[in-house]
């Protein structure tokens, strides 16, 4: 190592040797000045794709590849990379190997600016320390003026291949300690003027209770005791902790000013923290302001208002929208329970806002964690809910459909009820699913308008449902469809359905209309078609008793397949 | 004479570049050109190869050479040097004092685990004279054993004799792999340079704290990133030598009590939460939250802050507000850069441990380990601060001992443990006098972990009552040659003003 003048900065300046003095030695080897170059090349790459990609995208990747190829090449002909840098070079070996003039975000400029004027690397750093000041680079190339400068930031990490020499800008013009004259003369002993007779022992004595050295040192217990603290130090919530204390010192002053000032402060720190997506903490602030809104000690109309209205705002569908946006295109996935904890503070408002959100949400883990988020939001406010049920908007009529159904909202009958003449096929389908769920003679009531509903999901969801819950009031038009033209032209499954639910609420009375159809010609002489058939049987044989068995025997020799295989199955299934 | 500090290496990261560009950059220029980086692979593996090269010196004793255990110690000790040169080049490791150095770069030992490795390494070293020792590229298994056995069996004697001996037989030997060389006075340049970067970094720290407390008075937000340059100045001062810097704490400037008391805690928390075990960047959040814990004092008005004798009751309770006021003030910064566990230090440093004292709470909390540290450190310096109601401040063995005794006063037992640990018995500062009646002031902690009452003290007094400056250092610790008793033991605390001295003056 040698030391060398610094015109830059008139210092003495410790510099590694390589780096300006090495050039009195041999010239380097001929590959190396090209090896590095394109080093520099694909680092500034690198760095920028870091910038524009994802870590997963492919061009990003390639570039990383790229970066780790050329350091591999660099290892062979050097044991550590040293580096100068310039305004707009980096310089190796007092040789130029990269300038990038003019650009006010080129990559020596982006060291230069905040202080660094040499890096070394060493073999390894292509490993995870790039990774590390690849994402320094970024963040110190987005910072304004107050934010966080790339020393700052390097300091916080603790490179073992990286290291850089800087100038600390932060410290220029900071004078040395103000030096005192010392008490005396330095320089051979003298006698102070001061020095008097050993005083007399009004001074403190040595504390020979002090002396116990057992005090002095830690044992297991207490080092168990710190460790444990640091540990819950590190895992308690940081954030509530603060805002716990803003809310008690809100509550606790009572002067004006002083909850102006954090009323100003919750509004402004909710906002960051809906922007950093720590939904758990804005979830706290609402449920606190609100207590402390009713706990604190003379609080005026003014700041119980402001208190109030932090709730309203987020209620307001622009921003609950915008919030859903990011927590939807967001790579982090919000914790279910602080979902459900802030949708709990919501105002009744917001209902709608995050009912329309559920069909657009793309991300499926967050629709997975919305979807129980919704339902306490929803249960909360029973009453919006049903009114959301006449929204002009099919995609709301029917996510609230969803919720009452799921919520098994009695109240919601009537206006579930109207939805079957909704326009929308999956509005009348969510309101028929949602009646089913509720299930109660009333809700069941409707689903019989719905069995000869124009969409065909709409009929099926409906007769299974009577079927399934025994709704026998619906037997008689369940009849009418069985007999219907509309029957025979459905596809299959449809008709099994149909037939399904008939056996279901018939039982052993259904058995002489199950059995014409199976083995009873029309007026003109002519059979029910083999789908009808086939179904006929199907339904005999889940009725299961010896007058059906014996009308199934009676075609068992069908000479029509799917017949003759049905009423087998059938048979099968009753022995 | 060589410097114990990197020395023909390429790497420009040590604590010589940095005490070297501190320095030279103090007496020329503002701006300083320091390195960062990299040391942290030497710290950790030189600590590792010294824990591997004691550990292989007791098993080659214990057993014979074709033992497993003395095999593995071998392996653990040749894998770990090779390791080290392969990623450097060198390996050069010299004993200096206290102080060891692995090429260049001082080992930050952690006493309470650490120091009797260090102390019988050291010891080792000491009484075989070799204060240099250099490892060769290709040192063998067999090498290592040689030299193992022969430190081992060195017969007792002066020690530039037993180097010799030791030099001897390995070359008896054929083994080429190490060289060994003298110790080098250098520990006292080492800690010239530590004191200037102490004063340097301590002069920085003040001028910064005391911008950005002014700042805040005139309603900005606190500039964080100023602060965080200031936590970080320390923190890297205090891992590499924190004698300097605690030292520099008995400035008490008077006239900047508030800044200088806002370094001084920050000082003080960043060594003890090392001393407590805490890491880098744990020891970095606690000393941000130390450098700000007095900052709602801002908004505290000056005629109170600054209000000679007694304050009224009313006046009190605005001056028990600052803690709150801290929270407001942390509260204005960008909300990106809070930093929230000092919000956290500043509401609760003067809570007690049971979350009584103010201010005030209502939900449920825990008071933060960091709250009590600062708790503990800032009680310090207050009570041993000269301030303008205080104008005689107490001396730091008696705040100490006040600290200890009077458990009404709430503090975490542990954590004050470790801070009697930090400064001994006899805080830095204090004022002595010694059996040889000669006057003295307590310039560090023994790094001996048993000898906490006999720290290191500058003698700045003679028997006859002369003043010395700068005075000398010398180990309470040491005894005279062939003595059982030590040289010199502290009879009695003194009044530094009574004598004369301002102890500040010995450490600036």
């Amino acid at each position: 190592m040698t030391k060398s003048a610094s015109p830059a900065f008139g210092s003495s300046v410790v510099q590694p040797a390589r780096t300006t003095t090495a050039r009195e030695a041999a010239p380097p080897p001929p590959p190396v000045i090209p090896l590095i170059e394109v080093l520099l090349r694909d680092l500034s790459r690198a760095i920028r794709t870091r910038q524009l990609y994802l870590p997963n995208n492919p061009i990003y990747q390639r570039a990383l590849e790229a970066v780790g190829a050329s350091f591999r090449k660099i290892w062979v002909a050097l044991p550590e990379l040293v580096l100068d840098i310039s305004e707009a070079e980096f310089k190796w070996d007092g040789i130029t190997v990269s300038k990038d003039e003019g650009k006010a975000d080129s990559l020596p400029w982006l060291f230069y600016k905040d202080g660094v004027r040499g890096l070394t690397l060493l073999e390894g750093f292509e490993k995870q320390e790039l990774l590390t000041l690849m994402d320094i680079l970024a963040r110190v190339r987005k910072a304004t003026t107050d934010e966080d400068d790339l020393l700052t930031l390097l300091w916080e990490q603790e490179f073992l291949c990286f290291h850089y020499r800087y100038v600390d800008f932060a410290l220029e013009g900071v004078p040395d300690l103000a030096l005192r004259e010392p008490p005396v003369q330095t320089g051979a002993p003298e006698q102070s003027p001061e020095v008097a007779p050993e005083p007399p022992p009004t001074v403190s004595p040595v504390k020979m209770e002090d002396f116990d050295s057992t005090l002095y040192f830690l044992d297991e217990h207490e080092i168990e005791y710190l460790r444990v603290h640091v540990q819950s130090e590190y895992q308690g919530d940081l954030r509530r902790n603060v805002l716990a204390m803003l809310l008690d010192i809100f509550e606790l002053e009572a002067d004006g000013e002083v909850r102006e000032e954090i009323c100003t402060t919750l509004e402004r720190v909710l906002l960051h923290l809906l922007y950093t997506e720590e939904i758990g903490a804005v979830a706290y602030i609402l449920r606190e302001s609100r207590i402390a809104r009713e706990r604190a000690v003379s609080l005026d109309g003014a700041h119980r208002d402001r208190v109030s209205r932090l709730a309203e705002k987020l209620s307001v569908p622009e921003v609950l929208s915008q919030l859903l946006a990011t927590l939807d295109a967001s790579s982090e996935i919000t914790p279910k329970e602080d979902l459900e904890a802030l949708f709990r503070q919501l105002l009744p408002s917001g209902l709608a806002t995050v009912l329309s959100w559920m069909g657009k949400v793309q991300n499926t883990r967050l629709r997975a964690s919305l979807e129980d988020a919704v339902l306490t939001l929803a249960g909360a406010n029973v009453a919006e809910l049903v009114r959301l049920l006449q929204s002009p908007d099919p995609v709301l009529a029917a996510e609230a459909a969803r919720r009452a159904g799921q919520l098994k909202t009695t109240g919601a009958v009537a206006g579930l009820a109207k939805l079957l003449s909704a326009a929308q096929p999956a509005v009348r389908l969510a309101a028929v699913n949602a009646l089913t769920e509720i299930g109660s003679p009333g809700a069941l009531g409707h689903l019989a308008d719905a069995m000869e509903d124009a969409d065909r999901d709409v009929r099926v969801a409906a007769i299974r449902a009577v079927g399934t819950r025994g709704h026998s009031a619906a037997l008689p038009k369940l009849q009418d469809v069985l007999f219907s033209k509309t029957l025979r032209d459905t596809d299959l499954s449809e008709k099994m359905v149909v037939f399904e639910a008939y056996s279901g609420l018939a039982g052993e009375s259904g058995i002489p209309v199950l059995a014409g159809m199976l083995n009873g010609r029309r007026l003109i002489g002519r059979r029910e078609g083999g789908e009808i058939r086939a179904c006929a049987a199907y339904a005999l044989g889940r009725i299961k008793s010896e007058a059906a068995v014996a009308e199934l025997r009676r075609s068992s020799a069908d000479k029509d397949a799917l017949v003759k295989s049905a009423v087998n199955k059938a048979l099968r299934g009753t022995t | 004479m060589t410097s114990p500090l990197r020395s023909g290496s390429s790497r420009s990261l040590t604590p010589a570049s940095v005490l070297a560009a501190a320095t030279s950059a103090a007496q020329q220029t503002s701006a300083t050109l320091a390195d960062r980086g990299g040391d942290a692979f030497i710290r950790r593996r030189g600590r590792e190869l010294l824990f591997a090269f004691y550990g292989a010196l007791r098993t080659v004793k214990l057993y014979p050479a074709d033992n497993a255990v003395v095999q593995q110690s071998l392996d653990e000790l040749l894998n770990t040097s090779a390791g080290v040169l392969a990623h450097e080049h060198e390996l050069e490791l010299r004993a200096t004092g206290e102080f060891l150095f692995i090429n260049g770069t001082r080992l930050r030992l952690d006493l309470e685990h650490d120091s009797s490795i260090s102390r019988s390494f050291s010891s080792l070293f000491r009484g075989c004279g070799i204060g240099l020792f250099r490892v060769r590229e290709g040192a063998a298994k067999a090498d290592w054993l040689h030299l193992l056995n022969v430190l081992n069996a060195v017969p007792p004697g002066e020690p530039d004799q037993r180097r010799q001996m030791v030099i001897d037989k390995l070359a008896a030997n054929g083994v080429i792999s190490f060289e060994l060389g003298p110790p080098t006075d250098t520990e006292e340049e080492f800690r010239e340079k530590s004191k200037e970067a102490a004063k340097r970094t301590y002069a920085q720290s003040v001028t910064l704290t005391k911008d950005v407390i002014n700042s805040v008075r005139m309603g900005k937000s606190p500039n964080i990133k100023k602060i965080k340059r200031v936590v970080q100045g320390i923190v890297d001062q205090i891992l590499n030598e924190e004698t300097s810097l605690i030292g520099l704490t008995t400035l008490h400037d008077y006239d900047e009590y508030t800044f200088t008391h806002s370094v001084n805690v920050c000082i003080f928390a960043i060594a003890l939460g090392r001393k407590l075990g805490f890491n880098r960047l744990q020891v970095y959040e606690l000393g941000i939250a130390a450098l700000l814990h007095d900052i709602g004092k801002t908004r505290i008005p000056l005629e109170v802050l600054n209000k000679p004798g007694g304050l009224t009751e009313s006046e009190w309770r605005t001056m028990t507000n600052h803690p709150w006021l801290g929270v407001l003030s942390l509260f204005q910064m960008h909300p990106q850069d809070i930093p929230f566990r000092a919000l956290v230090v500043a509401f609760e440093h003067h809570k007690k441990i049971d979350l009584s004292g103010y201010p005030k709470h209502i939900r449920p909390r825990e008071m933060s380990i960091f709250s009590k540290i600062v708790a503990v450190v800032d009680s310090y310096d207050a009570a041993t601060s000269r301030r303008v109601y205080q104008t005689t401040p107490l001396s730091p063995a008696d705040v100490l001992h006040e600290m200890r005794t009077n458990r009404s006063r709430g503090m975490d037992q542990v954590v004050l443990k470790g801070f009697m640990s930090l400064i001994g018995h006899f805080p830095v500062g204090t004022c002595v006098v010694l059996d040889t009646m000669e006057l003295a002031v307590v310039h560090a902690v023994n790094p001996i972990a048993e000898a906490v009452s006999r720290p290191i003290v500058r003698i700045v007094g003679d028997e006859r009552g002369h003043l010395l400056h700068p005075g000398h250092l010398v180990d309470l610790n040491e005894r005279a040659p062939g003595a059982t008793a030590h040289a010199r033991t502290i009879i009695k605390i003194v009044d530094p003003d009574r004598h004369g001295i301002r102890v500040s003056d010995y450490f600036v």
